[in-house]
């Protein structure tokens, strides 16, 4: 593994050093970078640009003329033509706004930094993208749109934390649907601090409308493993609802707990045809990025 | 149980704070901020049997381990697992009387007392203190080593001794010492008569080691005495034996063997002898050596003089010259001028015994005679009436008085002596060489010279008061206090050797022998110091008869010295506590901690 390459870095020291736009640049070049399969491989493309060969690059795009030539390592680059709309359904609610220690980024600018790679990534494949933000209900909707140029806006988008006191997850799904008419992808990424059971539905539905759907389980390891403050009263910054605890009492019980909630999830959503997959905000970029880009590039 | 610093059984208070704790830890804490209070409560929800338990579990760990500690903190001593001893008091009393000289199995049984002292000795720590009180109640306090060479030092007493007072004694320096852990330790040969009354250890714990011993039968001369006291120079020696049949005695005066004999334990040896000897004479009647040698011989003392020579006025009365004639008859006295027995009126000189007048009219011829004489008494009006005498240990008590003249005591009093009185009044009185009767002796007056006390007291006063200043014998045990006479300066031993007397002396030597009293260069008496004739009585106690005679709270006895030596340490069993509570406390931090930091669930699996 390329110790360089920002995608792999740590997100919180990433994330510190520019901005949103800046960074999910910088991770989805290192992410292309480190492809060892093109995601162009099956669709049709043409070609777009030469750029500087560098480790790690599929020999199958190495412009031998240039090489014999010049003898100069490019790399061809492609662009191709799609008509994948895309959703980025992404949950500000004040539980993402947390992180679990000083140093480690919340679990809302984790996954903002997440959905503008990502929606980089899929712009840069000439897919259409749309933003829908939500709450307790939906704060904010862009349409799909393929041009770079709706990166900027999607960039503009984020940045400010929702205030509401529930997770209207079902109501953003349904956005979603509305938002993509025809079979594309939505990506729901959230704590899932929610009702399952409007999560599940929302996705059903989702599915039986043809929709091609990832859910991002964006999580603090703090919310896996309970710190022990002593006896306090853990209350919801999202409800308010308030359980009085001793953390190294409940350890061990609450640890089994949130590992059977992710196996319920586990269960649940695949289950329904989704892709799910957990993220820890202490993960790098990239991880979560190919999480979610694999989906992405399974579709045709 | 009990605790060497109670007051820190404060800190048990403690406990609380775990408990209080538990019981408000729903009710106390900062707030957190955590998103996943869902998964929170459905983990508490799942698993709250396991929860509550678990809490209970420490919360109770916890509560344990502070009083453990506190309990500790307190320094508890108890029955139970220990190490060592608390710091203790002991005193061991070391039997050390006559009997335990006695041979048995080839050694002393002091011997044998004194090695199990010295291992219990051995057996303290430094911060115990240790008192060794032998059978005659002296304490003797020092560190271990000191109080080993002095159980090494101890020498048997010359007699029984006073067990019941070193065992009070010994209670007494334990209970002073301020120290919680108080214990007696008795060594003793058991014997009965050393324990015939119960002493009291006033609640110390106490441990009695008699070991099992089975003396030979005794032998012992039980009594000797010159009898009387002051032979003229006639006079008889009676002894009494114990321990057979067939006891070969001897009867030895002044270093020479007056008789010897063959006796049994009932027979009393009386032996009549005249000797030449003069003055104070100790005499000495003995036995065949036996396993215990201390009562082997028992001394006596005997004032040697000529007979006496007595004058009886015939105006004295019939009865006085009867008296006389068998005293004269008996050897005991002669007749001759030197004592007179006289009514006071005709009385010319002392010795006398002076009788009052017949005729109240001589009265005043009476009282200037013993104003002539020196006599310091006078006879005062002359009172009829019947009324009874008291004196003389009680020996006038039963004689009848008619008339008589109170006796007055005149001028400056010289030393004189009331022998008895009627109703309160002075009747027969005594002095340097003289004896006055308030009555003439004549049963008009008193039945006194019909009872059969009068002729023993008339030989008595003929013989003792009357013949010279001689003095008497003092019958005495080992040590224990006499009244020696008035001006005594010394004891002189039968070898010539003098002890000086210190200021306010009141004791008998510790050694059995004949001291007589010296006042000056002159002999006035004589102390006879033997053994108690109940030590040689070597009958043993029962352990449970012998527990009984320790009046405490918890006494018991022991055969063997070694239950002896752990017991008396252990005093009740008693142990500090401290290590095996922190230990405990130990083992439960350790499972505090497994608990509350692998869960119970882990634990438990």
């Amino acid at each position: 593994m390329d110790a360089a390459r920002p995608d792999l870095l740590d997100p919180a020291s990433l994330a510190a050093l520019g901005r949103i736009e800046v960074v999910a640049r910088w991770v989805v070049d290192g992410f292309i970078t480190g492809l060892h399969r093109s995601p162009r491989k099956g669709f049709s493309v043409e070609f777009a640009e030469h750029r500087g060969y560098q480790p790690g690059d599929d020999l199958r795009y190495l412009d031998w003329k240039i090489a014999a030539r010049a003898d100069r390592w490019m790399i061809k680059q492609f662009e191709e033509e799609t008509n994948l709309r895309a959703a980025l359904v992404l949950d500000i609610s004040p539980s993402m706004n947390w992180a679990g220690a000083a140093g480690r980024l919340t679990k809302l600018a984790y996954a903002e930094r997440v959905c503008a790679a990502l929606a980089l990534l899929l712009l840069r494949q000439r897919d259409a993208v749309g933003l829908i933000r939500f709450d307790d209900a939906v704060r904010s909707v862009l349409p799909p749109r393929a041009r770079l140029a709706h990166w900027r806006r999607i960039i503009a988008a984020m940045g400010t934390a929702g205030t509401g006191t529930a997770t209207a997850a079902p109501e953003a799904l349904a956005r979603a649907a509305a938002l993509v008419r025809r079979p594309g992808l939505v990506v729901l990424v959230s704590d899932l601090l929610v009702d399952p059971a409007g999560v599940v539905g929302g996705v059903r539905t989702l599915r039986a409308m043809g929709h091609d759907v990832v859910v991002l389980h964006v999580m603090d390891p703090g919310e896996r493993d309970i710190a022990d403050p002593g006896d306090a009263l853990f209350t919801d910054p999202e409800s308010g609802e308030a359980e009085a605890a001793r953390g190294a009492d409940v350890r061990d019980a609450y640890r089994d707990t949130v590992a059977s909630a992710i196996e319920e999830w586990r269960d649940w959503l695949p289950g329904a045809g989704v892709a799910y997959e957990l993220i820890m905000t202490d993960a790098p970029f990239g991880i979560a990025l190919r999480r979610a880009f694999a989906v992405r590039q399974g579709l045709p | 149980m009990t605790f060497l610093s109670p007051l820190l059984l404060a800190l048990m208070g403690a406990a609380a704070v775990p408990l209080l704790l538990h019981l408000m830890r729903r009710r106390i804490g900062a707030r957190v901020d955590f998103p996943a209070v869902r998964y929170l409560r459905r983990a508490e929800q799942e698993h709250s049997r396991q929860l509550k338990l678990r809490n209970l579990l420490l919360m109770v760990l916890r509560v344990v381990i502070v009083l453990l500690v506190a309990l500790a903190a307190a320094r508890p001593v108890g029955p139970g697992l220990g190490s060592g001893h608390p710091p203790t008091a002991i005193a061991i009393v070391l039997d050390n009387s006559l009997s335990t000289t006695a041979i048995v199995d080839g050694r002393p049984v002091l011997e044998r007392l004194r090695a199990a002292a010295i291992a219990l000795v051995r057996s303290a720590q430094a911060a115990d203190r240790l008192w060794l009180v032998t059978a005659d109640a002296t304490a003797v306090s020092g560190s271990a080593s000191q109080l080993v060479d002095a159980i090494a030092r101890v020498e048997p007493l010359a007699g029984g001794g006073a067990l019941r007072d070193a065992v009070q004694r010994g209670a007494a320096l334990v209970r002073a010492a301020g120290l919680d852990g108080r214990h007696l330790a008795v060594v003793t040969d058991g014997q009965a008569t050393a324990w015939r009354t119960a002493a009291d250890a006033g609640g110390v714990t106490v441990t009695v080691l008699a070991p099992e011993l089975d003396p030979s039968r005794n032998r012992a001369v039980t009594r000797a005495v010159a009898n009387p006291v002051h032979w003229t120079p006639r006079g008889r020696v009676t002894a009494q034996l114990a321990g057979g049949d067939s006891l070969a005695w001897r009867v030895l005066l002044g270093g020479r063997t007056l008789a010897r004999g063959v006796g049994g334990t009932r027979e009393e040896i009386s032996v009549s002898a005249a000797p030449a000897e003069r003055g104070w004479v100790a005499g000495r009647v003995e036995l065949e050596p036996d396993e215990l040698r201390g009562d082997d011989g028992r001394g006596f003392a005997a004032w040697i003089g000529d007979a006496p020579r007595v004058t009886v006025e015939r105006e004295a009365g019939l009865f006085a010259a009867g008296a006389t004639e068998a005293l004269v008859m008996a050897r005991r006295a002669t007749h001759g001028d030197g004592i007179a027995v006289t009514p006071a009126d005709l009385l010319r000189a002392c010795p006398a015994l002076i009788l009052a007048p017949r005729d109240p009219v001589r009265l005043g011829a009476a009282n200037r005679a013993l104003e002539r004489a020196g006599v310091p008494w006078r006879f005062g009006e002359p009172r009829r009436g019947t009324a009874r005498a008291h004196g003389e240990g009680g020996r006038l008590d039963a004689v009848r008085v008619e008339r008589r003249y109170p006796l007055l005591a005149a001028g400056v009093p010289a030393p004189a002596e009331t022998l008895a009185t009627v109703a309160g009044d002075p009747w027969i009185v005594a002095g340097n060489g003289y004896v006055v009767i308030g009555s003439p002796l004549d049963t008009l007056d008193t039945d006194f010279p019909l009872t059969a006390v009068f002729a023993p007291w008339f030989a008595t006063v003929m013989t003792e008061r009357l013949s010279g200043d001689a003095g008497g014998v003092i019958e005495s045990t080992p040590g224990a206090p006499v009244r020696l006479p008035p001006g005594a300066t010394g004891l002189e031993r039968e070898d010539g050797t003098v002890l000086p007397l210190p200021a306010g002396r009141a004791t008998a030597p510790t050694r059995t022998g004949v001291w007589f009293v010296r006042r000056g260069a002159a002999r006035v008496g004589a102390l006879v110091v033997n053994v108690e004739p109940d030590e040689s009585d070597l009958a043993r106690l029962s352990l449970e008869s012998l527990a009984a005679r320790v009046a405490t709270g918890d006494v018991r006895a022991y055969a063997d010295p070694s239950p002896w030596v752990r017991a008396s340490w252990a005093a009740g069993s008693r142990r500090p506590l401290a290590v095996p509570l922190l230990l405990v406390a130990l083992l439960a931090l350790a499972a505090e901690s497994v608990v509350a930091r692998r869960g119970l669930a882990r634990a438990v699996a």
